[in-house]
Order: structure tokens, then C-alpha cells, then sequence
């Protein structure tokens, strides 16, 4: 479904991405983990479309993506952000936000497809008509991954989407991704530095480091801690 | 003999349906010792490291029955001594080293100014404290790090210098907020180690507010888990897993580990825990 | 049944698209009327606004018609602020002068602040050398000083009320844009931004229905506290005779005119600048409180 062939990126003079290849099947789910300046969200925001200079292949199901705002990918893929607080437009209710996308593509039926999502994300409907600065952060969250639902794409970029939140709040995002996925048949793409995320919630993932990709791995090897590159190991025993 | 000991604190906050309290009432003692307090967002655990420096801002009001540091009584402190004692005998490290520095002073300046405020110390004496300082943190070429602005050092490098700072006129008492949050993993844990390091090698109290119970567990001696402004656990560290409350134990369970076979993770019950 | 009451417009979950909206400006209404100073404000707008929407039937006298007979009278009982040098009745211009003065700020404001509120978001959401050209031009704009430059289109347009408020506005709308800019700048890379960008919206949509609202506020701040200022200056080129034609009764013009005998007939030129200053602080106490309200920066969660 998901298919980078030697992407590299760079800004200016530095390259970010340096030639990285991977594939996610149809509805399989993986993770791109590695620190802060590793690269990992500039190859999201490649996908996403939000950055321009890229080189090497992006392919989304049987599409070659172009450079830049590509309209064929608002409907192959959407995105869940990191931070519930700066996602979620301040000055329009839930309502309005589900609604938007409906709006754009000429969809009817809006007042069901809202009600539908919402349910689908376990929020109750009398959200509906709150602003987001009166919705806790994981209610925020839920909003963020309806919008996203909104225009039903079989992709789902996922950029650390539960590390802003408290831990039992964690918990309920988590299980309503793997719920969705298996509903849904989603695949999931998600970028983080939480292993044990990773472990929960996906099939296969990949150790980024200074833009390379040092190792791709299945989450058997995670549950086991047994990564082949010392680089991963080395994030293993940080992990506690 | 305990450095700080702490009686019924309340911290409250006007609003339009009337008072809310943010911390309802706890009591605590600390001595030289590492102690975490742990809680969710909303929990009221910023609140008490704040309460303790009497950081609260004006509408929200701070009551305690005891609120006393090394036989000092915090309640009725004049301001002017409890400036002194801030930064001087007990410290604050805050979340996010960016928005604690100065953009626009070079950072030896700035540590050096802490020392200009608390002690005696002529320029050359407290440069060389300064240099001191830094290298106590591991860094490793402090001359140079003398000269950088904030903006030109990482989020760890901003980290570390945020605790000499802190270190610098050697507290009694070291809080830290949320101290390493906005740091990637790895450097998480060299900051958690250089702060160990420093209290174990100073004797002094240290009081690690956050929200993350294995990192707590790891680098502490005893730990408070705090719910709605309440404390509803106290053990020691190694007996975390043991934890007895509901509240305590849901949280354990809510999250995943790195070998997890669970399909579901078990949630919360608020509802519940609030009636406990 | 829907009823406009306390608990309804405070409802946490409300159950339409109205109750919230209406839910949003009751709180932001009861917190503006908790702010004295900006409840003074309102009174003095309030007040202007029915001095001006019923000039007829509050002036005593007729505002034009001269009576030589009873030139610069002080005042007293009949004429409670005097006369001027034609006999007319100076309360009555000024009560008449209101809605000039109203218009001229009214005008300025739906003439200059969407100019403003435009240029600047489109510069700051476009950058690169959209921003620049945008921004140099609104550079060229406010590095001349707004009474000289609002002089240069008045002189070259003919003197009038229009023509006035046309010059005000040209010299108004820099300051909108580069606000706009500012904020915009500070938003235009928000995930929430990129969000929509991902489901299709158009540069159109997502400046008008995304951007623009969260610059509004700021943008009514800034006219509502840059009325005193356009008041001034109109009646600064009133003053100057390129405002308001005689026998209209602009409070600057009347100022002027009062001028010649500021030494033995105070009231002249005295009470037209009363009018002028409570207005001005009329607003500019409202603009600051409405700022206190407004502003995100203010807002607690």
C-alpha cells in the first residue's frame, strides 16, 4: 500500500533522508521509530505532502505520488497529529471541523456522517457542538482521528499521536486505533520514539538514525529484544 | 530530621461556579532523599511543587496547616527571604529549557548572574564557579559552552545547563517539573543520571514532579502518586509494582510494554475511582 | 422550545450549530461587562450612537441656520454651550456633528480593516515574494505620516466628507495588514493548518475560513482602539478646512472656526474638543477592554 523507493530529502545543502526504502502491505501497520532529528517526520510530511523537494519514488496503493499537493492523495491518505491542542482549528466546534471535509468534496449527508464518526470514535454526541478548548486532550485526540476518518481513506498517517497524552488516556487512543484498523481495514504508517506503542500497535517497523535507515524489523524481534543493528539495541536498553 | 515537612496544603482557584481546589489537603515529609510525585495531567502534582516555592499565582490561593523547609515556616516567610531562599537553598528546574533561558544573554552570563544574586563572589571567582558548574554536568568543554546563546545548544545541552544552573549555589532542596519531557530518550536518561549523580554526591532532597511512573520508579527512593489533588499511594520505589490503590494499579496496567500481548489495554475507570 | 435563558446560553453540550454560537458571545459579553473601565467605553459608543440616530429631535436649534443676533453668546440656560461667531446654538452642531463623525469612523473602518485583513493574511499565508511585494507596498504606505499623506489624496481629490474618509482609509489599512501578517505568521504552519490543507481545501478556503477568523479579533482590537486616532485625524483635516465643507458642523472644522476667538469666546472652540476627546477615550477604553476578552493569549483553558 505503501511504498518508498530510495527517497532522499534534503534542505538546502543538508540531506535529511538519505535513500530509504520500505514497504507497508494493505492493511498492515508500521512504525518508523528514532529520535528527534532522525528524519522520521520529514518522511511523514513527504507522504503527507507537505514537503516539496524529495527525490526517488512514493507510491500510495497503485499511484505514483507527484512533488507537492498532489490531489489524488486527499483521498488515499490523512493524518493524525502529535498534539491534540495545536491540531484542532480553536474557534470551530467539532461539528464544523467533521463537517469541513464533507463540505469541500461536495458530500451530502452530512448531519448522519458526523453522527456516524463520532460513534465510530467513541464520542458521545453531545461533544458535538463544543470547542475544542472544551474537550479534554483525549477527546481532542478522538476528534482529530474523526476527521481523518472523515473521508474514509484506507491510509492513516500516524505522527506520535498519543505521546501528548496522559497514560490512561493513552490507553483508550490506542485500543480505538486498533479497533478502527481492524474495522476499517487500515493501514497505519505511524512515526514515534515509544517502543512500547510499537509493540502494541503495529506489525513491522523501521530503526532510523541520521536519516539512514539502519535496520527494518518485525515486532517479533521488539517483543523479543533481539534487533540485528547495534544502533537498535541501543534504543532497546534506553527504553524503560 | 526531615527537610521538608509538609501539613494538609490546599491549593485553590476562583472561578466563575465558585472554588475549585487543585490539591486538596496533603501531607508529606522529605529528607534527603529522592522522591517522586507521579499523577496525570489535572492531578495537582505541578501544582504542589509550585505551591512549595509559593510560585502560585494571584487569584489562586495557597493554604497548609505546616509548610516548613529545614525548620523555616514557608507559610509566613517574608517575600524578601523566601527570593533568598529560592534558587539559593532550594531550586526549581522547569520543563522546557527554551522557555527558562534567556534568548538574548550567553549562558555563562546567565549562571553567573544566579551567583551574583546569592553570594560574595568577584567576577573571576564566579566564572571559574561557572566553569565548575558546567563541567558537574558533563559537559565537556565548558569554555566554550560559556559563550553560546541558548538558541545554539540542543534540548539536552539546554537541560543540563538549566541544572547547573541550579546546582551552582548547591540547594538544600532541588525540584524538577516534568525535568527531561521535552527530551528525546536517550538524552533523557544522561540528564536523569548527571541529576542522580549530583544528588547522591551533594546530599541533597530531590523532588521529581512527572507523569511517567517508570521513570520515577527508576531514579527515585519513594514515590507519591497523586489523583485529583489528592496523594492516594506512598512506597518506595522497588515496590511499585505492588501498589495497592485502584488508581495506581490502572495506570500500571494502561500501559504497553515493550513485549505486549494484550489486544485490548485496559482503560481507566474515572467514574469509579472518583466514588473510591 | 428554545429559551434564551442563563443555563441555556451556558450549557456545556449544546445541541445546535445557534445555542453554541450564542453560548460563545454571552460569556464573552458577560466578561466585557465585568471590566469597568470598558463598561465606561461602551456607554460613551452607546451614548454617541443615540446622539447621532436622534440628532432632530435632541438639538434644541437647528444646526445651519445662522441668527446674527445672537452671535457668540457665553453659555447660559438657553444655549448651554454658547454660541458661535454666526449665533448657532454649539450643543446643537454637536449633537448634529455626532453622525458625521460616526460615519466618517464607520466608514473608515469597513473601508480599511478587510483591505488590511486581507493583504496581511494573504502575505503571511503565501510568504516568499507574495509576502514581499504585499509587505513592501504596505511599507511604502505607513513610512509617510498618515495627516500628511491623508492631505496629498485630499488635496488631489477636492475637499469633502468622502474624500476624507477615502484618504483616512488609505493611510489606515497598513497597520491591519501588517497585524494580520504577524498573526497569521504565528499560525500558518499549525498542524491545524495542515490538516486542512490534507482533506483539499483550496489557498481561498483556507485563508477565508480558516485563517481569517483567527485574525479577526485582533484586527476589531485595533480598529476599535484606532478610532480615536481617525477621529483626530479627521478632524485634524477639518481643522485644516480639507474635511467636512461649512456649513456642515465637523467638530474639527468647528474647532477651527472657534480659533479667531479662542482668547475671548473659549467655548467656541472648547466644546467641539470635549466632543472630540470623550469620544476618542470612549473608544479607546472600549478597544482595550475588548482586547482583554478577545485576545487567545488572555484566554484560559
Amino acid at each position: 500500500m505503501i511504498d518508498l523507493k530510495h527517497l532522499s530529502i534534503a534542505y538546502g545543502e543538508t540531506s535529511v533522508v538519505k535513500d530509504v526504502s520500505l514497504h507497508v502491505p494493505e492493511g498492515g501497520s508500521f512504525a518508523l521509530v528514532g529520535e528527534s532529528g532522525s528524519g522520521k517526520s520529514t518522511i511523514l510530511k513527504a507522504i503527507a505532502g507537505q514537503i516539496t523537494n524529495w527525490t526517488g519514488r512514493i507510491r500510495l496503493g497503485d499511484h505514483d505520488l507527484q512533488q507537492g499537493r498532489d490531489p489524488a492523495l486527499i483521498r488515499l491518505c490523512q493524518m493524525v497529529f502529535q498534539d491534540p491542542f495545536g491540531s484542532l482549528h480553536p474557534r470551530k466546534t467539532v461539528d464544523t471541523i467533521l463537517s469541513e471535509p464533507l463540505s469541500i468534496h461536495g458530500l451530502g449527508d452530512q448531519n448522519r456522517r458526523v453522527l456516524e464518526t463520532l460513534d465510530a470514535v467513541g464520542l458521545a454526541r453531545k461533544f458535538r457542538f463544543r470547542l475544542p478548548h472544551q474537550l479534554s486532550g483525549g477527546q481532542r485526540q478522538r476528534v482529530a482521528i474523526a476527521r481523518a476518518l472523515m473521508l474514509d481513506p484506507p491510509v492513516m498517517l500516524l505522527d506520535e499521536p498519543t505521546s501528548a497524552l496522559d497514560v490512561s488516556v493513552q490507553a483508550e487512543v490506542l485500543n480505538l486505533l486498533k479497533t478502527l484498523r481492524e474495522q476499517r481495514g487500515l493501514t497505519y504508517f505511524l512515526v514515534t520514539h515509544d517502543l512500547p506503542v510499537v509493540s502494541f500497535l503495529c506489525d513491522n517497523l523501521g530503526i532510523l538514525r541520521q536519516g539512514e535507515l539502519v535496520e527494518l524489523a518485525t515486532v517479533e524481534q521488539l517483543k523479543q529484544q533481539r534487533f540485528s543493528s547495534e544502533y537498535g539495541n541501543e534504543l532497546l536498553s534506553k527504553s524503560y | 530530621m526531615s527537610l521538608l515537612n509538609i501539613e494538609n496544603l490546599r491549593v485553590s482557584f476562583p472561578t466563575e461556579q465558585g472554588p475549585v481546589e487543585v490539591v486538596k489537603g496533603i501531607s508529606f515529609e522529605l529528607g534527603r532523599e529522592r522522591l517522586g510525585i507521579v499523577g496525570e495531567s489535572g492531578s495537582g502534582k505541578s501544582m504542589t511543587g509550585r505551591a512549595i516555592l509559593r510560585l502560585i499565582d494571584k487569584p489562586g490561593i495557597v493554604t497548609a496547616d505546616k509548610m516548613e523547609f529545614d525548620g523555616l515556616d514557608l507559610t509566613t516567610l517574608p517575600n524578601k527571604q523566601m527570593r533568598a531562599l529560592r534558587g539559593a537553598r532550594i531550586s526549581m528546574v522547569m520543563q522546557d529549557p527554551k522557555f527558562s533561558l534567556n534568548p538574548v544573554i550567553r549562558i555563562g552570563d546567565q549562571i553567573a548572574e544566579v551567583l551574583s544574586f546569592h553570594s560574595k563572589l568577584n567576577a573571576r571567582q564566579r566564572r571559574a564557579r561557572v566553569l565548575e558548574s558546567l563541567e558537574a554536568v558533563r559537559i565537556t568543554d565548558p569554555e566554550r559552552v560559556y559563550k553560546l546563546y541558548p538558541h545554539e545548544v540542543s534540548g539536552g545541552m539546554g537541560q543540563r545547563i538549566m541544572i547547573a544552573m541550579m546546582v551552582i549555589l548547591e540547594p538544600d532542596l532541588m525540584i524538577a517539573d516534568e525535568p527531561t519531557s521535552a527530551l528525546d530518550v536517550s538524552v533523557q536518561a544522561q540528564v536523569l543520571d548527571i541529576m542522580d549523580d549530583l544528588v547522591t554526591r551533594t546530599g541533597m532532597g530531590l523532588i521529581i514532579i512527572s507523569h511517567d511512573l517508570n521513570m520515577v520508579a527508576r531514579y527515585c527512593d519513594r514515590i507519591l502518586v497523586m489523583f485529583n489533588g489528592e496523594i492516594v499511594e506512598t512506597c518506595a520505589a522497588s515496590e511499585l509494582a505492588n501498589a495497592k490503590h485502584p488508581y495506581t494499579q490502572g495506570l500500571l496496567a494502561s500501559m504497553p510494554t515493550l513485549d505486549e500481548h494484550r489486544n485490548r489495554l485496559p482503560v481507566l475507570d474515572r467514574d469509579q475511582l472518583g466514588s473510591v | 422550545m428554545m429559551q434564551l435563558s442563563h443555563t441555556w446560553l451556558l450549557d456545556e453540550n449544546p445541541e445546535t450549530r445557534f445555542q453554541a454560537g450564542a453560548g460563545q458571545t454571552y460569556r464573552m459579553v458577560r466578561a466585557l461587562l465585568r471590566n469597568p473601565l470598558a463598561v465606561v467605553g461602551l456607554v460613551i459608543i452607546i451614548g454617541l450612537l443615540i446622539v447621532a440616530a436622534f440628532a432632530p429631535v435632541l438639538a434644541p436649534y437647528s444646526p445651519i441656520e445662522s441668527n446674527l443676533g445672537a452671535r457668540l453668546l457665553a453659555p447660559s440656560a438657553d444655549h448651554w454651550m454658547g454660541t458661535d461667531e454666526l449665533g448657532r446654538d454649539i450643543l446643537s452642531r454637536i449633537i448634529h456633528g455626532a453622525r458625521i463623525t460616526l460615519m466618517i469612523v464607520l466608514m473608515v473602518a469597513v473601508i480599511s480593516a478587510p483591505i488590511g485583513l486581507l493583504v496581511g493574511t494573504v502575505a503571511g499565508y503565501f510568504g516568499g515574494w507574495v509576502d514581499r511585494v504585499l509587505m513592501g507596498l504596505t511599507d511604502v504606505f505607513l513610512s509617510m505620516p498618515k495627516l500628511i499623506l491623508a492631505l496629498a489624496f485630499v488635496a488631489a481629490l477636492g475637499p469633502g466628507i468622502e474624500n476624507a474618509v477615502i484618504a483616512i482609509a488609505i493611510t489606515a489599512w497598513p497597520v491591519y495588514a501588517r497585524i494580520a501578517r504577524a498573526e497569521t505568521l504565528t499560525f500558518r504552519n499549525a498542524e491545524f493548518i495542515s490538516a486542512i490543507q490534507m482533506q483539499g481545501a483550496s489557498h481561498t478556503r483556507v485563508i477565508f475560513r480558516h485563517i481569517m477568523p483567527l485574525c479577526l479579533s485582533s484586527t476589531i482590537v485595533r480598529v476599535t482602539l484606532d478610532m480615536a486616532g481617525i477621529i483626530l485625524t479627521a478632524a485634524g483635516l477639518g481643522f485644516l478646512g480639507l474635511g467636512a465643507q461649512p456649513p456642515l458642523p465637523e467638530w474639527g472644522a468647528m474647532i477651527s472656526s472657534g480659533r479667531a476667538f479662542i482668547l475671548d469666546q473659549w467655548w467656541v472652540a472648547t466644546m467641539p474638543g470635549f466632543a472630540i476627546v470623550i469620544v476618542s477615550l470612549g473608544f479607546c477604553l472600549f478597544g482595550d477592554g475588548l482586547r482583554d476578552v478577545l485576545d487567545p493569549r488572555n484566554r484560559t483553558r
